[in-house]
C-alpha cells in the first residue's frame, strides 16, 4: 500500500515536470469515427479496427500509398507453384516485449486465423479472407510455406489484411486477453485503451523500420499517437479546427471549404476503393428488360451530380471496378447522359409514356438519391425516393430471397483492389452480394475461371472480357468511385491518405 | 419505511424485467437486419464462414431457444458475448457505465440546481421581468434540439474561444487512479486539482446540453406548484402569524411545492438516459448511450438486450427513490 502510494506521488511529480502543452510534445492526435471493436488482429471484420491495430502490429506483406504490395515482416515472398508460397522472414524483428519474432509466431498466427475453433473455441471472422489457405508449415526458424487447397491467385493481395501476433503472448493472455492487450511488432506500443474515448500509443524504440520497399525505413517519428474517438462529423471537424486533433477521417464534403479556408488546417484526399452504383432488380419488370436498364444508365447525369454534390471528388465508372483495380478495363463504352435516347429505349421496351419506379436509399445518401431521381425524371422515368435505415433496407434486398423492390442506391468496397473482392460477390449468379439478381452464364464462367487462373495476364483478360458483357447488359446503373477525404493540421507531414483507408502514422510528424 | 415495502418493491421488479425481456426479444427478432451479414460486410467470404459466425453468435438456434438461453444465463449474471467486440457484454457495459453515470449526475445537479431556485423566484416575482425571462428561457430550454445546442456550444466554447475541449472525458497528460471510476471524484481523491479541472472542463458542455431540457421542465413545474402553494390558506396564516418571509417560502411553501418537482425529476432522469445517446455522440463521451446506439445500428443483440434491462431497472429504482423522497417531504404519505 505504502509503496504504491509513494510511487504514485513520484509519478505525479514526474508527470508535472513534463511539458503539458500538446504543441511542443511530439504527438499526433487523430479524430477517428469509431472505436476499435477489439485490438485482437484476428477477431474482427472491421476496417476501422484494422486502421488502429495496424499501428501496433505489422503484417507479412503491406501496401504502400500507391496500393502496391511489398514484403513487410517478410524479407521475400515468392510463389513456388500454383498453390504454394514461400516466405522468408526478416531476422531480428522484435515484439514490444523484446522477444524475437520467428516462423513459430507466423505459423501460430495463420493457424489461429484459419483453423476451425482456433480462437478459444470460436473461429476467426477473418478466416475466409485467406480463402483456401490450408496449411502453414515451418521450413526453418525464418522460413515458412503457405499451402492452398486450390489455386487462388488473389492470395498475395489478401495478405496485407493480416497482422502477426506473438505465440507466447497469446498463449499467456488467451484470446480474451488479446482483445485489450497488445504485444505487437509494429511501430507503436499500446499505452492505454480508454474504451469509447481514445487509444493512446507510444513509439516502440526497437522497431525494425517497416517494409524495406516503402521508404523511409525508420522507427516512428513521434513519441505518441492518440486515436480519439469522435463519431459525430461536425464535432470531428470542430476538434480539428480547435486544434484538438491533427488529423480526422471522413471529412464531410460540405465541411471541406471550412477546413481549407481555416489557417492551420488542410484537406487531404485520395481515390477510395468503394464503387457506387444503383442496383436494379433484374428479375422483375421493368428492369428485367435490358433496354430499360440501358435507358436508366442514359438517364442519370452522373457528371453534374459529381460536380454539384460531391464537389467534383469522384470519378465516373462504367463498370463496377476501380480504375486502380487489377483487371480494370479502361476501354468500356460510356453511357452518356442522353434523355432522348433513354426515352426512345423506354418506348422500345413498351413504356412510351414513361415508367414509375422507386429508388431505395439509406438516409445518409438522401441528397444523392434525390439528385439521381430528379435526373431520371427528365428522361422518361417517374422516380420516387424512399429512405430507409441501412440494415432494414438490406434485408429487403437479401440476395437469398426473392426480390420485390426496384432500385437501390448502393455500393461495395474492395480494399484488395482485385475483382475477386467485388466483381465476384456482386455480379456472379447467386453470389453473396448479388442483390440485383443478375445472372449470366458467360460472366459466371469467366469469373470462376479467373478466380483460379494462375497466369495473371490470362486472368486479367478474363476479367476485362467479363466487364464488357456486364457493361453491355447494364445490370446496374454505373455511378462513380468517390475520393476519401481527410482533414489535417497543415503541419502534418509524412502521412498521405491512400485507398487502404488506414491511418498508419509510422512516418508521420508535425513540422 | 418498512422492510416489507422494500421487499415488495424488489419483487415487483421480476415481472417488469421478464416482460421487458420478452418485448425486447420480440422487437429484435422482428427488426430486419442480420448481424452476420453486417459483420462480414463487403469483404470476401464463404458460406462456411457465415455458418461459423452464426454458430459463434448463437444465431443458429431457433428464437425460443435463444430466448431461454439468454434468460437462464442472465439469471446467473452471464449476458453473453457482444457479437462484434467478441467479449462479454457485462465487461463492455461496466467499462462504459461510469462515464454515463457521471454525466447524468452532473446534468441532474445542473438542472435541479438552476431550476428550483429559478422556479421559486419566478413564482414569487410572478408577472415581473424576472418571471418573464425565466419563462422564455424555459421555453427555449425545452424546445432547443440537444443536437443543435450541443454543436452550438462546441462552436462557441471550443472553436471560437478555445476555452473548453470538444470531446473526450479527460486530457492525456495524467493518469487518474481508478477508485470510484467517476473522474471528478477520483481526481479529488488523488489530490490533483489540475486533473479535476481538466475533467470538469470536459464534462461541462455535455452536462449542460443534457441537463438543459430537464432544467427547463423542472423550472416550470416548480414555478407552477409554488404558485399553487403560495395561494393556500396556510401560507396566509403563516404570514398572519408574523413568520419571516424566507421562512415561509422555504419551510412552508417550498417543501410542499417540491413534491411534483421530485416526481417529474425522477421521470426526467429516465429520459436523460435517452438524451445521453445524442449527447455522448456529439461530445465523443465514452458512455453507455453511444455503445447502445452503435449496438442498435449493428444489430448487436446481446448488448441491446442487456442495456434495455439495465435501463428498466434504473427506471424502476428511480421511481422508488422518488417515492421515498415524498415520504420525507410529506409525512402524510406512507409507502
Amino acid at each position: 500500500m505504502k509503496v504504491s502510494h509513494y510511487s504514485f506521488i513520484a509519478a505525479g511529480v514526474f508527470l508535472l515536470a513534463l511539458p503539458l502543452n500538446g504543441a511542443t510534445a511530439a504527438e499526433i492526435r487523430v479524430g477517428y469515427t469509431q472505436d476499435a471493436s477489439t485490438l485482437d488482429p484476428a477477431n474482427h471484420r472491421s476496417r476501422i479496427s484494422e486502421g488502429i491495430i495496424r499501428n501496433m502490429y505489422d503484417g507479412i506483406l503491406a501496401r504502400d500509398d500507391q496500393m502496391l504490395v511489398w514484403p513487410e515482416l517478410a524479407e521475400s515472398f515468392e510463389q513456388l507453384d500454383e498453390v504454394t508460397y514461400e516466405v522468408k522472414l526478416r531476422e531480428g524483428v522484435l515484439f514490444h516485449d523484446g522477444t524475437e519474432m520467428t516462423a513459430e509466431d507466423v505459423k501460430f498466427t495463420f493457424d489461429r486465423l484459419t483453423k476451425e475453433g482456433a480462437m478459444g473455441g470460436e473461429t476467426s471472422p477473418r478466416q475466409s479472407l485467406l480463402g483456401p489457405l490450408e496449411e502453414t508449415s515451418i521450413i526453418d526458424a525464418y522460413t515458412l510455406r503457405f499451402k492452398l487447397a486450390n489455386a487462388w491467385p488473389v492470395f498475395p493481395r489478401m495478405l496485407p489484411f493480416q497482422e502477426v501476433v506473438s505465440k507466447a503472448f497469446v498463449e499467456k493472455v488467451g484470446t480474451e486477453g488479446l482483445a485489450t492487450q497488445v504485444n505487437g511488432n509494429g511501430p507503436f506500443k499500446l499505452v492505454e485503451w480508454r474504451q469509447g474515448d481514445s487509444i493512446i500509443m507510444e513509439r516502440f524504440d526497437d522497431y525494425y523500420g517497416g517494409a524495406e520497399g516503402i521508404a523511409p525505413v525508420q522507427a516512428a517519428q513521434v513519441d505518441r499517437v492518440i486515436f480519439k474517438i469522435i463519431p459525430e462529423s461536425a464535432s470531428r471537424v470542430a476538434a480539428l479546427l480547435a486544434g484538438e486533433v491533427d488529423l480526422i477521417n471522413e471529412l464531410p464534403v460540405h465541411a471541406m471549404a471550412r477546413v481549407e479556408n481555416n489557417p492551420g488546417t488542410k484537406v487531404l484526399k485520395t481515390l477510395g476503393t468503394r464503387s457506387f452504383f444503383i442496383l436494379l432488380n433484374n428479375t422483375q419488370p421493368p428492369f428485367d428488360d435490358v433496354r430499360v436498364r440501358k435507358a436508366a444508365n442514359h438517364a442519370v447525369d452522373r457528371q453534374i451530380i459529381i460536380d454539384r454534390i460531391l464537389n467534383g471528388l469522384a470519378v465516373p465508372i462504367n463498370g463496377i471496378l476501380s480504375p486502380q483495380s487489377f483487371g480494370y478495363n479502361p476501354d468500356l463504352p460510356v453511357y452518356s447522359h442522353d434523355p432522348e435516347k433513354a426515352r426512345q429505349l423506354l418506348a422500345e421496351a413498351g413504356y412510351p409514356d414513361g415508367v414509375d419506379v422507386v429508388l431505395d436509399a439509406e438516409t445518409e445518401f438522401k441528397d444523392l438519391a434525390e439528385a439521381i431521381a430528379a435526373s431520371m425524371n427528365s428522361s422518361g422515368f417517374r422516380a420516387k425516393v424512399r429512405l430507409w435505415e441501412r440494415n432494414a433496407l438490406r434485408a429487403h434486398w437479401d440476395p437469398k430471397k426473392p426480390k420485390e423492390r426496384e432500385m437501390y442506391f448502393s455500393s461495395w468496397g474492395s480494399g484488395a483492389l482485385d475483382p475477386a473482392g467485388i466483381f465476384m460477390p456482386v455480379l456472379r449468379s447467386d453470389a453473396r452480394g448479388n442483390r440485383s439478381g443478375y445472372s449470366n452464364a458467360e460472366v459466371d464462367r469467366l469469373l470462376d475461371g479467373a478466380n483460379a487462373e494462375p497466369d495473371q495476364d490470362v486472368r486479367s483478360q478474363m476479367y476485362q472480357d467479363a466487364q464488357v458483357i456486364v457493361n453491355d447488359e447494364a445490370p446496374l446503373i454505373f455511378l462513380w468511385l468517390p475520393q476519401d477525404i481527410y482533414g489535417a493540421n497543415s503541419r502534418l507531414q509524412g502521412w498521405m491518405p491512400s485507398g487502404r483507408g488506414i491511418i498508419k502514422l509510422h512516418d508521420a510528424y508535425l513540422e | 419505511m418498512q422492510l416489507r415495502t422494500l421487499i415488495e418493491r424488489i419483487l415487483q421488479l421480476i415481472p417488469v424485467l421478464l416482460g421487458i425481456s420478452i418485448i425486447v426479444f420480440a422487437m429484435i427478432t422482428l427488426t430486419p437486419g442480420d448481424p452476420v451479414e453486417i459483420m462480414l460486410g463487403d469483404q470476401i467470404s464463404t458460406p462456411e464462414q457465415e455458418a461459423a459466425l452464426r454458430r459463434d453468435m448463437g444465431l443458429d438456434l431457433p428464437v425460443h431457444e435463444r430466448f431461454f438461453r439468454f434468460l437462464s444465463n442472465a439469471l446467473v449474471g452471464d449476458f453473453g458475448n457482444s457479437f462484434f467486440h467478441r467479449r462479454p457484454v457485462s465487461d463492455l457495459i461496466l467499462e462504459r457505465l461510469p462515464a454515463t453515470i457521471e454525466l447524468t449526475l452532473v446534468a441532474m445537479l445542473i438542472a435541479i440546481g438552476t431550476a428550483v431556485p429559478l422556479g421559486v423566484v419566478a413564482a414569487v416575482k410572478k408577472g415581473t421581468l424576472i418571471d418573464r425571462i425565466a419563462t422564455v428561457a424555459s421555453i427555449f430550454g425545452v424546445s432547443l434540439p440537444g443536437f443543435w445546442f450541443g454543436l452550438l456550444l462546441i462552436m462557441l466554447f471550443a472553436v471560437h474561444w478555445h476555452i473548453l475541449p470538444v470531446a473526450g472525458r479527460i486530457g492525456y497528460d495524467f493518469e487518474v487512479p481508478k477508485v470510484t471510476y467517476l473522474l471528478l471524484i477520483d481526481t479529488i481523491l488523488a489530490g490533483r486539482l489540475d486533473s479535476f479541472l481538466d475533467a470538469l472542463g470536459h464534462l461541462i458542455l455535455p452536462a449542460v446540453t443534457l441537463g438543459l431540457p430537464m432544467g427547463a421542465i423542472l423550472m416550470r413545474v416548480t414555478r407552477t406548484s409554488m404558485l399553487e402553494v403560495l395561494d393556500q390558506d396556510y401560507i396566509a396564516f403563516a404570514a398572519a402569524k408574523g413568520l419571516g418571509r424566507m421562512r415561509i417560502l422555504i419551510r412552508h411553501a417550498l417543501t410542499n411545492a417540491l413534491i411534483p418537482t421530485v416526481t417529474v425529476a425522477a421521470l426526467e432522469t429516465g429520459s436523460l438516459l435517452g438524451g445521453n445517446m445524442i449527447v455522448e455522440t456529439i461530445f465523443g463521451w465514452p458512455g453507455l448511450g453511444r455503445l447502445v446506439v452503435e449496438a442498435i445500428f449493428s444489430r448487436n443483440y446481446p448488448i441491446i438486450q442487456t442495456a434495455v434491462l439495465l435501463y428498466a431497472v434504473t427506471y424502476v429504482l428511480l421511481n422508488f427513490a422518488a417515492d421515498i423522497v415524498y415520504t420525507l417531504l410529506n409525512p402524510r404519505v406512507k409507502l
